[in-house]
């Protein structure tokens, strides 16, 4: 059987499992559906609000439009999907990488026969986070209903792939942060860290424009490049295929590939400087 | 005196970790920089040009959010509840229930000790990041103003204890609180001011909101010292938070008297 | 040719003193306070195929440091080790599909799940063949008698139970190496038996090589000829059973009870006296005089209850480690 295919079959065991295990605390499973949702609708609540006050998130000008009510659910659409996909995939799991790292639970991963990294990140699938994806993809569609506007194949294709390369870049940056609790213990910090940095990517990466905000936008464009995560993908879907957003897609898939690598090396290194716990 | 001693011990505990708490504390603020930057996007994308909105304008919610952490920094009572719940579910307060100890007057020193250390500390970091900002304030408020802010904020410390401690003792009667405990962080989160003034609310919701004691944990405050509530209504809110107060103390009182009879005749 | 060679093998662990939080992390990346500690310092080791091998040592001896330095979980500081041909630490594929560790009171199958899901999961984490798979679970399943077990969670099973699931996992690859690290520790007598006779067995049927720490003495007897005594990092004796207890089992512990608290006070004539509180004393005298000492005691004073035993293990291995330095200075 082929690696990719055994790997594959692996990755189903994994899913099979964690919905039987869903299944058997049903109530808990209904219970984290509801409330991951609970979460999306008061923030839907909070925008509806401010599009009642305002027409548009930014200055709405020729060279540079603003976001309007639904260009704006959409793009919000967008970043729920995306974390749908890492709350279901990787959150649990790379969380639970700390514990391991701490407890020396790690030991047992390390001996079978697999790849680490694989095996650690993907044991556990969330299906309850997936509500959260769904309701994502009908408020998506929702948004383009209103804009009356049906977007190209390309562009879905492109969505989709740069969707991926978001939650690529957030799953990265999540992996090498809890990869260095090998160096430097636990560390609550560190996840309120991971917290307030994608807080600055949930908005249009228009907002932060002025002397202040130029620079935090460059640098969390290229430096930590979570910027583009959310806004790439959104970008790509509400805003026609526009020559001038061509080099910031480009350097998202460059920069997606850079983190996989990056957060790769920072894991084995972890890996190789893993100490267990003492017996 | 023996709770003047064990706030003295939970304070030196604390104050083992100073550090973490200026550059956590510097770091709480770091959502604001995100608040700074779309608010003013929203006010730049008014067709109309920029007006305020419910009352406020652009400076006054920078303002307002920055107020509701120092609302908030009073009246959080991060894992309160359960923690309580934890220690009812795993038997842990029996501790408490052995020792010459007021159970829920030792755990009120020990958040009080917390919020001091943290005051002492995070002060610094707290006004850099005010005096930075400072211009998005109209300046200091009359000292009226200024004593009710304080009240209000002393008050919504033991509000914020006591209603959370209420949740918790609800894990003498229920198993499992989290999911509760979890819905609850959701819609406090949402009314009580934190995401947005209360006021912002259409027609007659910020009325109805009022109501319910979850504004005085981070609206009430903020819109006070930004002189957003003043005179009779000012009088009210705060009689009001005093009332919400002494109804939770109460509650928290009677739930733990009735839980821990409950909790004995199951031989725990 | 042997199956594992170990030379010169060492680990050692800087202990930093950790402190919580981000700021005394970052201080703590430029300076930090350590002490220094050898685990496992050289050890030199041959085991040929089909063995089984006991390592016994007091806890924190480097039973345990060796066993991951061999399955790979740990990279040693210096010195080399090659079991079956790799090298452990490099964690190759090929490698750990060969071999199993299985860890006491340690859990590695999905807690919520049935036993039979994990297993499940290992066979296409192993890529084992459907059927040689489903022939081996079952044929351990009902040796180890937890068949009607398989469907259970494994949360709800006891303590042996859930051991005798975990030697199943291990063993559903048909490893050619198996680590066990304090197989049965926490199990009572029944399940440990169980345990040591299933292991014996298929040690005799399958000609698997066995590497096993315990600190029980009971397990060592049950299992193995070949005993290695590791005492701080260090292998202090690599031999057969029988010459341990020949050399150190030549003393005994007679425990006393005095019967209307009469003490008596000359005791220490009898031997080595290891503790006296009224009314339990403890004397440490030569095998040999065992008879005679019990002899003179019962009729010379009023014994309530009296008991003869073997020094504690921790004792005989420290006496053996004593010994040895002795020896060497």
């Amino acid at each position: 059987m082929g690696l990719t295919a055994a790997y594959f079959r692996v990755f189903l065991t994994f899913a099979r499992n964690s919905l039987v295990r869903d299944m058997t605390f049903r109530g808990n499973f209904i219970i984290d559906s509801i409330t991951s949702m609970a979460w999306m609708l008061l923030n839907l609540i909070f925008y509806l609000l401010i599009f009642h006050y305002t027409d548009f998130i930014g200055a709405n000008t020729a060279e540079n439009p603003g976001w309007g009510r639904y260009e704006f659910f959409a793009f919000f659409a967008t970043s729920l999907v995306i974390n749908a996909l890492l709350q279901a995939f990787f959150m649990t799991n790379v969380d639970e990488l700390t514990d391991l790292i701490r407890t020396g639970g790690l030991d047992f991963i390390l001996l079978k026969p697999i790849d680490t990294q694989f095996l650690i990140s993907l044991r556990r699938v969330e299906w309850s986070s997936l509500s959260n994806l769904a309701l994502g993809l009908v408020l998506l569609g929702y948004s383009f209903v209103h804009l009356a506007y049906i977007p190209e194949v390309v562009q879905v294709v492109l969505y989709v792939l740069y969707v991926i390369c978001g939650v690529a870049i957030y799953y990265s940056l999540m992996i090498a942060l809890a990869s260095s609790t090998v160096w430097m213990g636990r560390n609550q910090t560190l996840y309120d860290f991971w917290f307030y940095i994608t807080t600055f990517s949930r908005y249009p990466m228009e907002i932060y424009t002025g002397p202040w905000g130029q620079p935090l936008r460059s640098f969390f464009t290229f430096i930590i490049p979570v910027l583009v995560v959310v806004n790439v993908p959104a970008r790509m879907l509400v805003r026609l295929l526009e020559k001038q957003n061509w080099p910031l897609a480009g350097f998202t898939i460059l920069a997606a590939a850079a983190s996989v690598a990056a957060s790769r090396w920072v894991f084995q290194l972890a890996l190789a400087n893993y100490r267990s716990a003492s017996s | 005196m023996l709770y003047f001693t064990i706030l003295r011990i939970s304070i030196a505990e604390r104050l083992a970790y100073r550090v973490d708490f200026a550059l956590g504390t510097l770091m709480r603020f770091l959502p604001i920089v995100t608040q700074i930057f779309l608010w003013d996007a929203i006010f730049r994308g008014m067709t109309s040009g920029p007006g305020p909105i419910a009352g406020y304008n652009y400076h006054d919610l920078i303002a307002y959010y920055l107020l509701t952490m120092v609302s908030r920094a009073f009246s959080s009572m991060p894992g309160l509840a359960s923690s309580i719940a934890r220690d009812i579910r795993d038997g842990t307060i029996k501790k408490y229930l052995l020792q010459p100890v007021d159970m829920l007057s030792f755990v009120l020193m020990s958040r009080l000790a917390h919020k001091l250390v943290y005051y002492g500390v995070a002060t610094g970091p707290f006004a850099l990041v005010f005096w930075i900002c400072r211009g998005y304030f109209s300046g200091w408020p009359d000292a009226w103003t200024m004593l009710a802010f304080i009240a209000s904020l002393l008050m919504s410390f033991l509000l914020g204890f006591f209603l959370e401690a209420t949740l918790g003792m609800i894990g003498f009667w229920f198993l499992e609180v989290s999911s509760l405990l979890f819905v609850y962080m959701l819609v406090s989160f949402f009314f009580s001011g934190q995401m947005f003034p209360l006021d912002m609310m259409p027609s007659y919701w910020p009325t109805v909101l009022k109501l319910i004691p979850l504004q005085y944990m981070a609206y009430f405050p903020a819109a006070v010292f930004l002189q957003k509530v003043t005179g009779p209504q000012l009088a009210w809110g705060l009689a009001a938070e005093a009332f919400w107060v002494v109804f939770f103390y109460l509650s928290a009182r009677t739930m733990f008297h009735y839980g821990v009879r409950r909790y004995s005749a199951y031989g725990g | 040719m042997p199956i594992v060679e170990i030379a010169k093998l060492s680990k050692s662990y800087r202990v930093f003193q950790k402190k919580e939080g981000l700021g005394a992390s970052i201080r703590g990346l430029f300076h930090r306070d350590f002490k220094t500690i050898e685990a496992v310092r050289g050890i030199d080791l041959t085991v040929e195929s089909g063995e089984f091998v006991a390592f016994l040592g007091p806890n924190g001896a480097g039973k345990t440091t060796t066993l991951k330095l061999l399955t790979g979980v740990l990279t040693p500081t210096s010195g080399a080790a090659s079991v079956m041909g790799y090298v452990p630490w490099k964690r190759e594929n090929a490698y750990r599909r060969r071999f199993a560790l299985v860890m006491g009171q340690k859990n590695q199958l999905w807690w919520d799940l049935p036993a039979a899901e994990s297993f499940r999961l290992h066979q296409h984490i192993y890529r084992i063949e459907p059927q040689q798979f489903q022939k081996t679970r079952d044929g351990l399943a009902e040796v180890l008698d937890v068949q009607h077990l398989l469907g259970r969670p494994v949360r709800e099973l006891s303590l042996g139970e859930r051991m005798k699931m975990e030697l199943i996992a291990a063993l559903l690859h048909r490893p050619e190496v198996l680590f066990l690290d304090e197989p049965t520790i926490g199990l009572d007598v029944v399940a440990q038996h169980n345990i040591q006779t299933f292991l014996k067995q298929y040690q005799q049927e399958r000609k698997v090589t066995i590497l096993l720490t315990s600190h029980y003495m009971k397990d060592v007897m049950a299992l193995c000829r070949r005993v290695v005594i590791i005492a701080q990092g260090r292998i202090i004796y690599d031999g057969s059973l029988e010459g341990i207890l020949d050399q150190f089992g030549g003393q005994k512990v007679i425990s006393l009870l005095v019967a209307d608290g009469k003490m008596p006070d000359d005791l220490s004539r009898y031997g080595e006296l290891l503790l006296i509180e009224p009314p339990r004393a403890k004397l440490r005298i030569e095998r040999s005089k065992v008879t005679e000492v019990l002899s003179a005691i019962l009729s010379r004073y009023a014994i309530e209850d009296i008991s003869v035993e073997d020094p504690p293990l921790e004792e005989i291995i420290a006496k053996v480690f004593k010994d040895n330095k002795e020896e060497g200075e």
